[in-house]
């Protein structure tokens, strides 16, 4: 194959030629083998410049480029788009940050900061020539169904917003209960297996007691929190103790006991797992605010490690505060105890002003929402991670705040960390939006950038299919490791880690990785 | 003799890694140009091989930045990073090479201040220990 390159160098308006000088690196770029044009441009970013680049590139049959410009995020869209003009694979544009990495960090210092730019031209220049074009394929998705795990109201708002979409909706609840929402509702119905990729899972239900297979795009995993269980030393030590959803219930039916009523951030204060929960917050206050507005004479204290009242209920906590709430911080080294002989005396010391108080209880309201129980059920079937909490653990923020590790899997609400009424459903209504739009795309892209085995090198050891947090390698039939294209997302985890080296990664191969880097070191520093 | 132009090599992740180097330049923070960086998709695609290679070509320091453990955009990568990178260690210290020379850090996209930090402490350590085997090489 031949491989004829084109250098951009772009001047990123003024600021590149001010530390480097631009004209003895397309000199430099000039000399290199194999490049047959070298374009200076004022500004890559808007664009005007990009059909003189075509123009040349499809004269001069270019078939690879290098781009020496700033993030490659930032520019990438308009190359790309520009060399797809020109008959130019997109995985042969080499993009080098020299705003970023060379003129920005290193301007002090212009000599070192041109030979900086220099070898990563050359660099750059030195991978371009190893590089393969590649290819991304797409695949019609079977089904169109969104499954949402959990028919609470997270789980209602992902299945009114998904629904939008034109997509079929599934609610698995476990219990009962009645759910208005769009699609099918299946009562008695839970998550208990899966295989697949995101586009297309096939999920194992458990309807009753028989188990169903179930196709998805998607999934939604809107499991809740436990309301109503007690769980933690204090709570079992304690007399009166009370979840803070069962307190707002009889307090609206005018059934709450006499007596010194106590709010509480956690039922297990010196504990790891339920760690402060800052959720709770805004309905502890509101329900504090309640009970002293319909009892005035009620003594009530909201007793907290950590208080974050945010946005509008901070206004609840100054009201509270008004009209005669107590509000007593704790440190974690002096959480509150009871005495085992008389269970309805909480003995705490006042972080503030070192006091040590002793509280006669009548109630004592906790206000954690344990995670749910079918989270590990949950979590296991898809193969995602879990929390400490025992919530389901969310992926990297850059996947955004609502995804798993896994693509096309969605969480939402409670299921992640105790939330209240109102974040669950915004947030449900964004997971079933997210969901939705996967499932609405109707095809599967994938390729590109993936892993290949090498079947004469693999020695089926499934070092990779333990380290693969997609599922995408397997044993195929011929006995030797194979790598599902669909789910794979070139992150490279199975190249570096096998130990035949019979993997490996398209874009990123060792000599590639390897070329470069002997050439960034080869020249001066 | 203390050099004055130790050769350091980064492989950076594409994602946290590479936008943390972003925000620090962009946030205006000067650096010492002995670095170059090398940009993989994730930490957990550097090979013990990769980081040896470069030491052998010439690097003095070698080091990998990743994403933060718990904040992977592949969920485990730069913890199979790490691994990677504490193994490379225990081979420099069985040929008798300083393993101070390669590093592992982790850095999340939002955090300007981490990667010269990295700079400053990766050119100190090169500058300290000098060429890989003395000055002849």
């Amino acid at each position: 194959m031949k491989s004829n390159i084109q250098v951009l160098l772009c001047k990123c308006c003024t600021e590149m030629p001010k530390v480097i000088n631009i004209e003895r690196l397309a000199k430099l770029a000039s000399e290199s083998g194999n490049v047959l044009s070298v374009m200076i441009l004022d500004g890559l970013c808007d664009g005007k410049e990009l059909g003189d680049v075509v123009t040349e590139a499809k004269m001069k049959e270019i078939d690879r480029a290098v781009v020496l410009a700033c993030q490659k995020k930032d520019v990438s869209p308009a190359v790309f788009k520009a060399y797809k003009r020109a008959g130019v694979n997109p995985y042969l544009v080499e993009i080098i940050n020299l705003r970023e990495e060379v003129v920005l960090p290193n301007a002090s210092d212009k000599d070192r900061a041109q030979a900086k730019a220099e070898n990563k031209l050359l660099a750059a220049l030195a991978r371009s020539r190893l590089l393969q074009p590649l290819e991304r394929s797409s695949e019609e998705m079977k089904t169109r169904n969104v499954v949402i795990v959990g028919g609470g109201v997270a789980g209602q708002a992902a299945a009114r917003e998904a629904a939008k979409y034109g997509v079929h909706t599934i609610i698995l609840e476990k219990s009962a209960k009645s759910i208005i929402a769009p699609g099918v509702v299946m009562p008695h119905a839970t998550l208990v297996g899966g295989k697949g990729y995101g586009g297309s899972f096939e999920l194992k239900i458990k309807v009753g007691e028989s188990f169903e297979s179930l196709g998805a795009a998607s999934v939604v995993i809107a499991s809740g929190g436990g309301w109503t269980t007690l769980k933690g030393s204090l709570a079992k030590a304690v007399r009166g103790a009370m979840p803070l959803y069962e307190f707002h219930q009889k307090l609206l039916a005018n059934q709450i006991p006499a007596g010194t009523v106590v709010f509480m951030d956690s039922p297990d204060p010196a504990g790891k797992t339920l760690r402060v929960q800052d959720y709770a917050w805004e309905e502890t206050l509101e329900t504090a605010l309640e009970l002293k507005k319909r009892r005035p004479d009620t003594a009530v204290y909201v007793i907290f490690q950590e208080m974050r009242a945010t946005g509008l209920s901070e206004l609840a906590y100054k009201e509270a505060a008004e009209i005669g709430v107590a509000f007593i911080r704790y440190d974690k080294g002096a959480t509150p105890k009871v005495d085992p002989k008389d269970p309805a005396v909480l003995t705490v010391k006042d972080l503030s002003y070192g006091e040590v108080l002793k509280i006669r209880l009548g109630t004592m309201v906790f206000a954690s929402i344990p995670a749910s129980q079918d989270n590990l059920v949950i979590a296991e079937a898809l193969r995602i991670p879990m929390s400490l909490d025992g919530g389901i653990r969310r992926g990297s923020i850059q996947r955004g705040p609502l995804s798993t590790p896994k693509p096309g899997v969605f969480v939402c609400g409670s299921a992640l960390f105790p939330k209240s009424r109102e974040v669950a459903a915004a947030e449900g209504q964004a997971a079933g939006k997210l969901a939705g739009e996967f499932a609405a795309q109707g095809v599967i892209e994938f390729g590109g950038i993936v892993a290949q085995v090498t079947p004469e090198k693999c020695s089926a050891c499934l070092t990779c299919i333990r380290t693969c947090p997609y599922e995408a390698p397997c044993i195929g039939n011929a006995t030797k490791a194979e790598i599902r294209v669909q789910a794979c997302q070139g992150c490279g985890m199975c190249v570096g880690i096998c130990p035949s080296k019979a993997i490996e990664l398209h874009h990123y191969t060792d000599e590639q990785l390897m070329t470069e880097s002997k050439t960034l070191l080869g020249g001066d520093f | 003799m203390p050099q004055t132009k130790p050769k350091v090599i980064g492989f950076c992740c594409e994602r946290h890694g590479m936008d943390a180097v972003v925000l620090a330049a962009r946030s205006g923070k000067q650096l010492d140009a002995s670095v170059r960086l090398l940009q993989v998709p994730c930490t957990g695609r550097v090979d013990g091989l990769h980081i040896l290679k470069a030491l052998e070509d010439g690097a003095d320091a070698v080091f990998v930045l990743g994403c933060l453990e718990k904040n992977c955009y592949y969920d485990t990568g730069s913890i199979e990073g790490r691994k990677r990178v504490g193994y490379v260690k225990q081979m420099l210290a069985e040929l008798g090479i300083e393993k101070e020379r390669v590093e592992m850090f982790n850095a999340a996209s939002s955090n300007s201040w981490i990667f010269p930090e990295i700079v400053a402490k990766m050119v100190d350590v090169a500058r300290k220990l000098g060429p890989i085997g003395g000055e002849k090489r």
